[in-house]
C-alpha cells in the first residue's frame, strides 16, 4: 500500500496539492513563490489560523492549499485542527511537506506521520541557507532514497529550489513507512484499521493512518468518524482498546516511537560540521529575552514606534496630507467644483459640508488616519519579520501568567495593535478556550489599533510625551487589572509556556513592503466605506437636528463625568463604528482640548465598543452571547474609567 | 576521566552547560509530553542551557526553546560529572 505510485489519492479528478508542516518553516512564503498570491507571512508562528487556497502557477489546472502550521498530529490546537479537516475533507493530489532544513529531526517526526495516509509525498527542506549558516549538511538523495519520496532543499525567501520543487511534484509517490511500532502496538493499529477499512473506508486516507491518528486521539479525525454511520460505535471500541490512563499512554507511546525513528533517521543523513557563531542574531536574541536588558529594550522599541507613528506618521505626514494638500489645494477645489454643479443645498452639504462625505469621510480617510496607518504597519512588518515578537512571549510571561494565561497570548495582543479584528482570529493559536476568552476580552476593551494608537499617539504627541505616556500608562494598568480580574473570575486550567523561538533576522523589506501594502488595501477597503457610512449617519443625525440633541442627552456623562467639551459627544456616536473613526473625531477638536482633556477623551475611546469588524469577529469565534455580554461590560466600564481618571487627575492637579 | 553521571533538574543546570535528556517527572501531563516530543525533546538528546531566568532556554539542535519553570523543572537530565 505504502509503496503503490497510484494510491486512493491519486485517483484522475483530484488537483488539489497541500503544503503542511511546523509552524514558521516558510509555507507562506513557498505559497506565494508557487501561485503568486500573498499570503501574510511572519517570523513567528501561527501566522496563518485558516487554510488558504489559490490557483498554482505551474498548472493552472491545480490548486494550492497553504495550511495552517502543525507542531505536531494528532491535532491539538485549533490551528491543528484545521489542517487536519483540509486532510480529511480534501481530494488531494498530494501533499507537499516543508520543513525546516535545519531541524530534519523535527521534520521526520511530521513525515512519520504524513507517510501514513496513503498520500504521495514530496518533502523540501526549507531555509537550506540557514542550515548552511548553521554547518548543517544533508544528504537529500540518500533520504529521498530511504523514504522513496523526491526530496528538496529550497530557500523560499530567494526562490532558491522552487522551480526543482515543481518539477518533482509528477514524480511523488507514497512514502516508505519511516518505522514499525512495537509488536503490541502494531497489533492495536492493526484491529483499528481493519475495522475502518471494513466499516467506514475514507475516500481518500489510508485506513493506516486514520487508526494512528485515532488511537492517538485526533479529535478532528474523532469528529469525522462520528459523522459516519456506526461511526460512534467505533469510536467507543477504539477508546476501549487504547485507554488514555497511565504514563505511557498509547499516544504518548506512539508519539515517542515516531521520535525515536525521526531520530535515527535524521542522524543517519546529516552531517554537523563546527561552523562560527552568527554573533549579531544570537546577541539581539539573547538581549531581547534578557532578564535585565529585555525590558529596556522593550522600552526603546516602543518609543522608536512612538517617534516613527506619533511624530513622523502623524506630525509630519498628517501635516503634509491634511493641511497643505487636503485643507489648501484639494478641499477648496472639489467644493467649488460641487457648488459650481449643485449650487448651494442639502446634496451639495451631503458631500463637502461640515459632515460632507468628501470634507469629512475621505479626508479623515486618507489624510489623516493613512498615513498614520501606513507608518505604523511599516514598523509593525519590520519587528515582524525580525522575530522580536516571539521573543516578547518570553519576558511578557509572568505578566500574562497573572491573567491565567501564558506568554504566548502576547502574540495576539500585539496583533492587536496592528488590527484587533485579525488578532481575534489570531486568538485561535492559543491552546485553551479559556485563554481564548480572557485574550479576546482584553483586545476587545484594552488595545487600540494601529489606527486609532497613530490618532493617539499625533494628539496626545503634539500635546506632549507626558500626556502620550500617561495615557499609555492608563491603558496598561487598566489592562492588567483586567486581566488579573479576568483571570480570577474565569475559572480553568493554565497551560504553561514551551515555545519554539525562531532565529532573530535582518527584515526583508521586499517582505515588509508586500505585508504593508497587503494591509493597506484591506485597510482602505474595510475603512473607507465604513468612514463614508459614520459620516452619512453624522450628516443625516445634523441635517435633521438630532445632533444637537444627543450632544446635550450626552452632556451629563461627556461633561459632567468625563470634563469634556460637549462637542465630544460627537466623537462618541462616531465611536460606535470605529474607535479610530471616533478618535478622530477628538483630533479635530485639537486645540479646543486641554491635555488633560485629551489624555480622558482618548482613553474613554480607547476601551470604548471595539470597531464593527472585530464584533463581527467576535460573534465568529466566541458566539454572540459572549459577544453582546462582552459589549455590555466594555461600554460602562470605559465611562466609568474615563470619569474616574478625569477625576483623579483633576485631583492630583494635572490639567 | 569521566566516571558516573548525575541527574539532575533542567532548572539546576548552569547556564552554558552542556547536558543529555534522561526523563519527563510524572507531574507533567500528557499533552504537554507531547508536545515536548514535537519540539524533539527525546530520551538522550543533548540540550544546551543558554538562560534561565526569566524562562529556561535551551539550544536543541538549533532550535532555541523557551520552558517555564514548571515544565523545566520536571524534566531531568544527566551531566557528566568527574571523578
Amino acid at each position: 500500500m505504502h509503496h503503490s505510485p497510484l494510491s486512493p489519492a491519486s485517483t484522475p479528478g483530484n488537483s488539489t496539492l497541500a503544503l503542511v508542516g511546523h509552524p514558521n518553516v516558510g509555507k507562506s512564503v513557498l505559497f506565494h513563490r508557487l501561485t503568486g498570491t500573498y499570503v501574510n507571512v511572519s517570523n513567528y508562528p501561527g501566522t496563518t489560523v485558516e487554510a488558504a487556497r489559490a490557483t498554482a502557477r505551474f498548472d493552472r489546472t491545480a490548486s494550492l492549499l497553504d495550511t495552517p502550521g502543525v507542531l505536531a498530529l494528532p491535532s491539538r490546537s485549533d490551528d491543528e485542527r484545521a489542517t487536519m479537516r483540509a486532510l480529511l475533507s480534501e481530494n488531494l493530489r498530494l501533499i507537499v511537506q516543508v520543513g525546516d532544513a535545519k531541524n530534519l529531526r523535527r521534520t521526520l517526526n511530521l513525515t512519520a506521520l504524513l507517510a501514513e495516509l496513503g498520500v504521495p509525498l514530496v518533502l523540501t527542506l526549507n531555509m537550506a541557507d540557514e542550515a548552511r549558516a548553521c554547518g548543517v549538511d544533508i544528504d537529500t538523495a540518500a533520504l529521498a532514497g530511504e523514504l522513496e519520496i523526491p526530496v528538496v532543499a529550497t530557500v523560499a525567501t530567494a526562490g532558491e529550489g522552487v522551480a526543482a520543487l515543481t518539477d518533482h511534484f509528477a514524480h511523488a509517490k507514497v512514502p516508505a513507512p519511516l518505522l514499525r511500532y512495537d509488536a503490541e502496538t502494531e497489533q492495536v493499529i492493526e484491529t483499528v484499521s481493519t475495522l475502518l477499512a471494513e466499516s467506514v473506508p475514507h475516500p481518500h486516507l489510508a485506513a493506516r493512518g486514520l487508526a494512528i491518528l485515532l488511537l492517538g486521539r485526533d479529535s478532528e479525525v474523532e469528529r469525522w468518524l462520528t459523522t459516519q454511520a456506526t461511526g460512534s460505535d467505533i469510536l467507543t471500541r477504539i477508546h476501549a482498546l487504547a485507554p488514555l490512563a497511565g504514563r505511557d499512554s498509547l499516544p504518548a507511546r506512539l508519539a515517542r516511537q515516531r521520535g525515536h525513528a525521526a531520530d535515527a533517521l535524521a542522524r543517519t543523513v546529516t552531517q554537523q560540521s563546527a561552523v562560527p557563531d552568527r554573533t549579531l542574531s544570537l546577541l539581539l536574541g539573547k538581549i531581547a529575552v534578557h532578564p535585565l536588558w529585555g525590558g529596556p529594550l522593550l522600552l526603546a522599541v516602543l518609543y522608536a514606534v512612538y517617534l516613527f507613528v506619533g511624530d513622523f506618521g502623524a506630525g509630519v505626514l498628517v501635516g503634509l496630507l491634511e493641511e497643505n494638500l487636503f485643507a489648501d489645494i484639494l478641499n477648496p477645489g472639489i467644493k467649488d467644483f460641487v457648488l459650481s454643479h449643485l449650487g448651494q443645498g442639502w446634496l451639495a452639504d451631503m458631500l463637502v459640508g461640515e459632515y460632507g462625505l468628501w470634507t469629512m469621510g475621505m479626508t479623515y480617510a486618507l489624510a489623516l488616519i493613512l498615513p498614520i496607518v501606513t507608518t505604523f504597519f511599516l514598523a509593525f512588518g519590520v519587528l515582524e519579520d525580525s522575530g522580536y515578537f516571539t521573543r516578547l512571549s518570553v519576558i511578557a510571561n509572568r505578566v500574562f501568567a497573572s491573567f491565567g494565561l501564558n506568554g504566548r497570548a502576547v502574540l495576539p495582543m500585539v496583533l492587536g495593535l496592528g488590527c484587533v479584528t485579525m488578532a481575534t482570529l489570531t486568538t485561535r493559536i492559543l491552546h485553551t478556550p479559556r485563554e481564548r476568552l480572557i485574550t479576546t476580552f482584553l483586545l476587545a476593551l484594552a488595545i487600540p489599533c494601529s489606527a486609532q494608537l497613530g490618532v493617539v499617539l499625533g494628539v496626545l504627541g503634539d500635546i506632549s510625551f507626558g500626556a502620550a505616556a500617561l495615557w499609555g500608562l492608563c491603558v496598561v494598568l487598566i489592562l492588567l487589572f483586567t486581566g488579573w480580574l479576568a483571570g480570577q473570575l474565569i475559572k480553568g486550567r493554565r497551560v504553561p509556556l514551551v515555545t519554539e523561538l525562531p532565529p532573530m533576522r535582518m527584515p526583508v523589506m521586499g517582505n515588509v513592503l508586500k505585508k504593508t501594502t497587503g494591509r493597506l488595501k484591506w485597510y482602505l477597503a474595510e475603512v473607507i466605506p465604513l468612514f463614508l457610512l459614520g459620516t452619512f449617519i453624522m450628516f443625516a443625525l445634523d441635517h435633521f437636528g438630532a445632533l444637537p440633541w444627543i450632544i446635550e442627552a450626552g452632556k451629563p456623562i461627556v461633561t459632567g463625568w468625563l470634563g469634556l467639551p460637549p462637542e465630544a459627544s460627537a466623537a462618541f456616536v462616531m465611536g460606535f463604528l470605529r474607535r479610530d473613526f471616533g478618535a478622530t473625531g477628538l483630533f479635530v477638536l485639537g486645540s479646543q482640548l486641554s491635555a488633560l482633556q485629551a489624555v480622558v477623551g482618548m482613553l474613554t475611546l480607547t476601551l470604548f465598543v471595539p470597531c464593527i469588524a472585530s464584533v463581527m469577529m467576535i460573534i465568529k469565534e466566541q458566539g454572540l452571547r459572549t459577544a453582546t455580554l462582552m459589549l455590555a461590560i466594555i461600554m460602562p466600564v470605559a465611562f466609568f474609567i474615563g470619569g474616574l481618571v478625569n477625576h483623579l487627575l483633576r485631583f492630583a492637579g494635572f490639567s | 576521566m569521566i566516571a558516573h553521571t548525575v541527574r539532575i533538574r533542567l532548572t539546576g543546570t548552569p547556564t552554558g552547560h552542556r547536558v543529555r535528556l534522561a526523563e519527563f517527572g510524572e507531574e507533567i501531563d500528557p499533552l504537554q509530553r507531547e508536545q515536548l516530543l514535537a519540539y524533539g525533546l527525546v530520551a538522550q538528546q543533548p540540550l544546551t542551557v543558554l538562560q534561565q531566568r526569566p524562562m529556561t532556554l535551551v539550544l536543541c539542535e538549533h532550535m532555541e526553546l523557551a520552558l517555564e519553570h514548571g515544565v523545566a523543572h520536571h524534566i531531568w537530565v544527566e551531566e557528566e560529572a568527574r571523578n
